[in-house]
């Protein structure tokens, strides 16, 4: 039942233009628009999936990427479960700014064990010809910056857009496995009165 | 003691088809919204159509704590938790959302830079609200959809703000031109689908003001049109926020709070039930303190205390601290039908909060004021109070409570209830319990209109009863035993009281429920339901507590509980009245009601049935009271004003079954007097005014003489009237009213020798003293003020004829006692057709009786005019119908200040010969007034114009006009010019005192000249030598001699010289 499903909040963070929007659209309805707006500030969607036996609640959180934005995204980071960090092979500077947006994302979502947390990188657009980014250059950050996951992405083709979620899903999954353990050693918060709810936090 | 009335409440019911447990629910703006347990996402059902359908779902940010839809704003407010954090969110747009792979927009509060106008079409969206401290309750205002969060400590206050599309949709295009190139060509196509829903405002909030209540943690907040409430586990504080220009600062009054700590530091003697009312509240120990963080200037908050309630747990009673908490608090606006709800503060704000045993009703505005205290059967889960029902769960059972709020709405709307002119039930009526409902496992209950939502769930029973639940699913109902056991822990035997006995003698399921349970196998299967249980349309609940109270007419219309039943039901009336006209402002507020296009027509008619109904109800309440005892039986007579019977209606419900002993009731009598007694046009037909006479004969003969002076009794045949009446004074003697009254009637009969035979049979003055005691034997009408129509009756008619000086008299005194006013007295004078007569015999009676000073200027300037116009028009041939006046000239210098001894030098230029006696006296008494001392000789010049000087008559008047004015020389000159004979007696008797001089400065040289030009008048020679005789007494010798002419004889002048010095000497 959806009732046991888990909540899981996944942002989108990446340069503006680089195709976060139209991932989401792609992943969660099955488009893609290629005259799409600019994100202007946050907006969420959620999409219900199964994932090795779990059945989860995606709320897929798409973001501004354009700087002018900041104000209106960087509170939203909170709470999240895992953030996916895009950048475009067709644009060397949204790649560099990559570990900008780790940065940001660790700051703003005030994550409590940076090194654990679940990051998943995807390198979108894999449809143009014209790469500024090589698939070794993305993996060789991938391994220096924590060993994240990496998906060469097309929201255009529907190139393993599904599997990118679908990983970011197993990560959290991974990481609540070895929390509820934790949760059990941990002391009884008293001021609860039923115990934690495993459906969505 | 409760009432408990057999009537059924409620309706139909529904079952909501939700797939998973709901956890939360809430409803508002036609639609139920029900959060799983456990669960984020929200699923909106619409409870005003069949079946409660599916309006859209939605997703959370987090899992939902606490859920409120406010009216205003159509939006939803959410406390939520995820991963330990709790968040507070306001959803709004979410009506748009009916497609679920919707983008859901979210942005901080105030960051209103994006905006549905940017996608287009119309996105749900969610506003965060960051708290620095963790938000416990919120609470919507339904009047402007402000929002008041209550955290740990503090209660934070915020405004709703609305942008409009169009200003928004500015910004957004300042925002478009400034994008970076990249992708600009492609903006426009995306723009196209935004002109879908341009007047859809945004909506966003501002931080205004936050409390800080250290010493309190809040459970529940309510807040309304400016009111603050807030509850504690055993303490609900209500506050005003008045938002205000002048710079009184909160600080001020948190200051003088803390003194107040101090002093009562000391001793710690906490009351176990606290109520403090009003400014009191001031004195809880509960400190306030105002933090004002709204961005704009827009002058200071000030706070004031409305009330502090503080219970303790009652050991002694058996109850635990759990059982003693606090729940359901809820502030609730009424507005009259008068107001316009969007413009206005509500007229009236009520409190409601409740203990598990009892709960408690407040009135806010104009005074804090404890309305009922509803003491429970059983313990009280929940409870929502509505416009006229306060409905509440326990384990197993939905009740209502009937409500006060609509007496005292009433009685803010209309200042005339609580007169002669209308009534309605006390504010402090107790209050009833309606037929309850079972249910199993309830949980929660909220209300939207007429729908009562419920939501149950099973989980706590054994499973052999869940088993049971889920065979009986739907209406679960319990044995008999079960009830009567509930009334009797209430008090209530319900052996004593047939209305209970029948209520637990007829089927639960009457024909009255309808069930509307779509699948029965959806349903079964799990421990809980959400239901949608309908209440009756108030008419409908109205028409049953009348039905229902016919049989306590029958049995025992004295009875106080037919009272209270049709009191309930006036309230039930008046409080849907209100609530349909203000249907008609909210519905473009709400936009479920905006949705349906007939909805005003539906009001029309709707509210068209409910007066009518209130009519009826107003006559049954009338019924009753007219039969009641003494106390309260006044109220039959704005009770049937209300219900707009005719008055013969009236004496039909009331006439008595002719075998029965029961005569006429106090209350329907009080109400016949003052329908007699208050001037109304309309008069009795023949039949019903006997039957008024026949009435008070019976029930109050003191009152026939009376009755029988009212308008209305016109018609009342006299022959059988006299009878009664001289039976009347056979049995209680002989007064003066009385026999006038048979007089009239003997009139009516046409018998004028035994109308004069009664007439004569007290002296005129007595008589005078009979019209004193009862006016309307004179006159009708004009009893609704000066306008008011007045008019002579029958007797004044005989009387203008056969005694104008009795009339006259009458009239006289009625006016010197306030019984007519002079205008009135002009109006009956015309009706006579005597206005130049008896009404000016009416005049002169007042100016001799009257001491009212306007009046008396008022009838001077009057009867000087009609003087004068006498005069003016009776010259040549007198009229020879005029009657004489009731008072000559003579009479009336004798007697009445006002008219003054005729001057002695009038009668020289005035001789009697010269007209007709009438003339004569019109002149005199003209002169008389210009010789007294009130009538004002300015004001009447201008009608003197009327008056030639051609006569000596007329000339008289204009002499005494100007000499009034002081004008003594050209008076003397023309004196001199038309009258010389009456020169002297004229200097003698206005040349005094100041005006001595006159003598000599102007009469003397005046005849001096004139005797020169004419020395052979004798008349002014002998006026010449009187002047001189007097100026030689008056003078010293050498003013004398300065005096003499130049040209004079020696000899003519020396022996007044020498008398002068003699004099002078003397002295
Ligand atoms: N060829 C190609 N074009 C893409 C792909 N993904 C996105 N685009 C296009 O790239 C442009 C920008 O994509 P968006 O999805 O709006 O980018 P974004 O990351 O959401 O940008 P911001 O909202 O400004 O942060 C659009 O015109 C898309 O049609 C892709 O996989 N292949
Ligand atoms: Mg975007």
């Amino acid at each position: 039942m959806t009732s046991k499903s888990a909540l899981l909040k996944v942002i989108l963070l990446g340069d503006g233009g680089v195709g976060k929007s139209s991932l989401m659209n792609r992943y969660v309805t099955n488009k893609f628009d290629s005259h799409l707006f600019h994100t202007i500030g946050v907006e969420f969607l959620n999409k219900e999936l199964e994932v090795d036996g779990h059945h989860v609640t995606l709320q897929i959180w798409d973001t501004a990427g354009q700087e002018r934005f900041r104000s209106l995204r960087t509170p939203f980071y909170r709470g999240s479960d895992c953030c996916l960090l895009t950048f475009s092979v067709d644009d060397g500077q949204s790649f560099h700014n990559l570990s900008n947006w780790k940065k940001e994302f660790t700051y703003y979502a005030d994550v409590k064990d940076p090194d654990n947390f679940p990051f998943v990188v995807l390198g979108n657009k894999l449809d143009v010809p014209e790469r500024q980014v090589s698939g070794e250059d993305a993996r060789q950050w991938c391994r220096e910056n924590g060993g994240h996951p990496y998906f060469e992405t097309s929201a255009k083709d529907a190139t393993n857009v599904a599997s990118a979620f679908e990983e970011a899903v197993r990560r959290i999954l991974a990481l609540d496995d070895r929390a509820d353990h934790l949760i059990h050693t941990n002391t009884v918060d008293l001021q609860r009165k039923t115990p934690p709810d495993p459906s969505c936090c | 003691m409760v009432h408990v009335y057999n009537c059924h409440p409620f309706s139909s019911q529904q079952i909501v088809q939700v797939e998973q447990e709901p956890g939360l629910v809430c409803c508002g703006g036609g639609a139920l919204f029900v959060v799983a347990t456990g669960g984020c996402k929200v699923e909106a059902y619409s409870v005003e159509k069949e079946g409660c359908p599916l309006i859209c779902r939605f997703a959370t940010m987090g899992t939902v704590k606490s859920i409120q839809h406010s009216k205003i704003g159509d939006y939803l407010v959410t406390i939520e938790e995820k991963n330990s954090a709790t968040y507070l969110r306001i959803y709004t747009n979410w009506r748009y959302q009916a497609e679920e792979k919707a983008r859901v927009g979210v942005r901080l509060l105030g960051h209103l830079l994006r905006g549905a106008s940017v996608r287009g079409g119309v996105q749900m969206e969610i506003i965060e609200i960051p708290l620095s401290e963790r938000p416990v309750a919120v609470a919507c205002c339904s009047v402007t959809g402000d929002l008041l969060v209550g955290c740990e400590n503090t209660l934070v206050l915020f405004t709703l703000r609305r942008q409009n599309q169009q200003s928004l949709n500015q910004s957004q295009q300042i925002l478009q031109s400034t994008w970076p190139n990249t992708q600009q060509s492609s903006s426009q196509s995306q723009g196209q689908t935004s002109s879908s829903n341009q007047n859809v405002s945004i909506l966003d909030f501002e931080r205004s003001v936050i409390l800080h209540l250290p010493k309190i943690k809040p459970k529940r907040v309510a807040l309304c049109g400016g009111y603050v409430a807030v509850q504690t586990e055993l303490e609900v504080l209500v506050l005003k926020l008045d938002e205000s220009s002048e710079p009184k600062t909160a600080e001020e009054s948190s200051d003088t709070n803390k003194d107040h700590l101090e002093d009562q530091a000391d001793f710690l003697l906490l009351p176990r039930h606290q109520e403090l009312l009003g400014d009191r509240a001031k004195d809880c120990d509960i400190a306030v303190t105002i933090e004002k963080t709204g961005l704009e200037d827009r002058g200071q908050y000030t706070l004031s205390y409305i009330l502090f309630r503080r219970f303790t747990p009652d050991f002694f009673q058996g109850c635990s601290v759990e059982e003693t908490q606090l729940h359901s608090l809820q502030l609730y606006p009424l507005f009259t039908s008068t107001q316009s709800a969007s413009l206005e503060e509500p007229a009236c704000v009520f409190c409601f909060f409740s203990l598990p045993n009892a709960g408690y009703l407040y009135s806010l505005k104009g005074g804090v004021e404890l309305l009922s205290v509803y003491q429970y059967p059983e313990k009280v889960l929940e409870a929502v109070l509505t416009d006229y029902l306060l409905h509440v769960i326990t384990k197993n059972a939905l009740q209502c409570f009937t409500v006060r709020c609509a007496a005292v709405t009433a009685r803010i709307e209309d200042p005339y209830i609580d007169t002669t002119m209308k009534a309605c039930p006390p504010c402090s009526l107790e209050v009833c319990a309606l037929r309850m409902q079972l249910f199993i496992g309830l949980r929660s209950v909220c209300v939207y209109g007429r729908h009562v939502i419920l939501l149950s769930t099973a989980d706590t029973d054994t499973p052999e009863e869940t088993e049971r639940t889920t065979q009986r699913r739907g209406l679960e109902l319990k044995e008999h035993t079960m009830l009567t056991g509930i009334f009797l822990a209430v008090g209530i035997d319900p052996a004593t009281t047939p209305a209970l006995e029948s209520l637990l003698s007829r089927p639960f399921l009457s024909r009255k429920w309808t069930m509307s349970s779509p699948k029965e196998t959806s349903t079964a299967g799990h421990g809980w339901n959400l239901y949608v249980v309908d209440t009756v349309s108030p008419l409908t609940l109205y028409q049953e507590m009348v039905e229902y109270s016919q049989r306590y007419a029958e049995s025992n219309p004295q009875a106080q509980s037919l009272r209270h039943l049709l009191s309930e039901a006036h309230l039930l009336l008046r409080a849907s009245l209100l609530q349909t006209s203000g249907q008609q402002q909210h519905s473009e507020g709400d936009p479920a009601v905006s949705l349906q296009t007939d909805t005003d027509t539906a009001v029309q008619t709707d509210s068209q049935e409910l007066e009518e109904a209130l009519r009826q109800n107003c006559a049954q309440l009338g019924d009753c009271f007219s039969r009641s005892g003494q106390k309260d039986c006044h109220l039959a007579l704005p009770y049937y004003r209300m219900s707009g019977l005719p008055v013969t209606e009236v004496m039909a419900r009331n006439r008595p079954v002719p075998s029965s002993p029961h005569s006429y009731g106090p209350g329907f009598l009080f109400y016949l007097k003052h329908y007699l007694f208050e001037e109304t046009e309309q008069c009795l037909s023949q039949e019903a005014a006997d039957e008024v006479i026949d009435i008070f004969s019976q029930s109050e003969p003191s009152q026939l003489v009376s009755v029988c002076a009212s308008p209305p009794m016109v018609n009342v045949s006299p022959a059988r009237t006299m009878q009664i009446l001289q039976h009347l004074e056979d049995t209680a003697g002989v007064s003066v009213p009385l026999t006038i009254t048979m007089a009239t009637m003997m009139l009516l009969l046409d018998d004028l020798p035994r109308y004069t035979q009664m007439m004569e049979r007290h002296a005129e003055m007595l008589l005078v003293y009979g019209f004193i005691e009862e006016s309307r034997l004179l006159l009708h009408g004009g009893g609704g003020g000066q306008h008011a129509h007045i008019r002579p009756t029958a007797l004044t008619r005989q009387l203008a004829k056969s005694q104008p000086g009795l009339l006259v008299a009458a009239m006289v005194a009625l006016h010197e006692n306030n019984k007519v006013q002079l205008e009135q007295a002009d109006q009956i004078f015309k009706e006579l057709g005597c206005e130049n007569c008896l009404q000016v015999d009416f005049w002169e009676a007042m100016l001799m009786a009257s001491s009212q000073e306007a009046v008396i200027q008022e009838l001077l300037f009057r009867v000087a005019s009609v003087y004068i116009d006498r005069l003016a028009n009776s010259e040549p041939p007198p009229t020879p119908s005029r009657r004489r006046s009731l008072k000559s000239a003579e009479d009336l210098i004798n007697s009445c200040i006002h008219y003054g001894a005729l001057y002695p030098w009038l009668t020289v230029l005035s001789p009697a010969q010269t007209t007709s006696s009438q003339h004569q006296e019109a002149l005199h008494k003209l002169q008389s007034l210009l010789c007294g001392p009130s009538l004002s000789v300015g004001s009447v010049v201008p009608l003197l114009e009327r008056l030639s000087e051609e006569t000596l008559w007329g000339f008289s008047l204009h002499l005494l006009c100007s000499t009034r004015r002081g004008q003594y020389d050209s008076s003397i000159e023309k004196l001199l010019d038309r009258c010389p004979q009456a020169i002297i007696a004229y200097a003698n008797h206005q040349l005094q005192d100041k005006n001595m001089v006159l003598w000599w400065q102007k009469l003397l040289p005046e005849l001096c000249n004139r005797t020169r030009a004419a020395s052979d008048n004798s008349i002014l020679l002998a006026a010449l030598k009187e002047t001189l005789v007097v100026v030689a007494m008056e003078t010293s010798p050498t003013e004398f001699l300065e005096l003499i002419p130049d040209d004079g004889t020696a000899s003519y002048f020396l022996p007044h010289l020498l008398t002068c010095s003699q004099k002078h000497l003397l002295a």
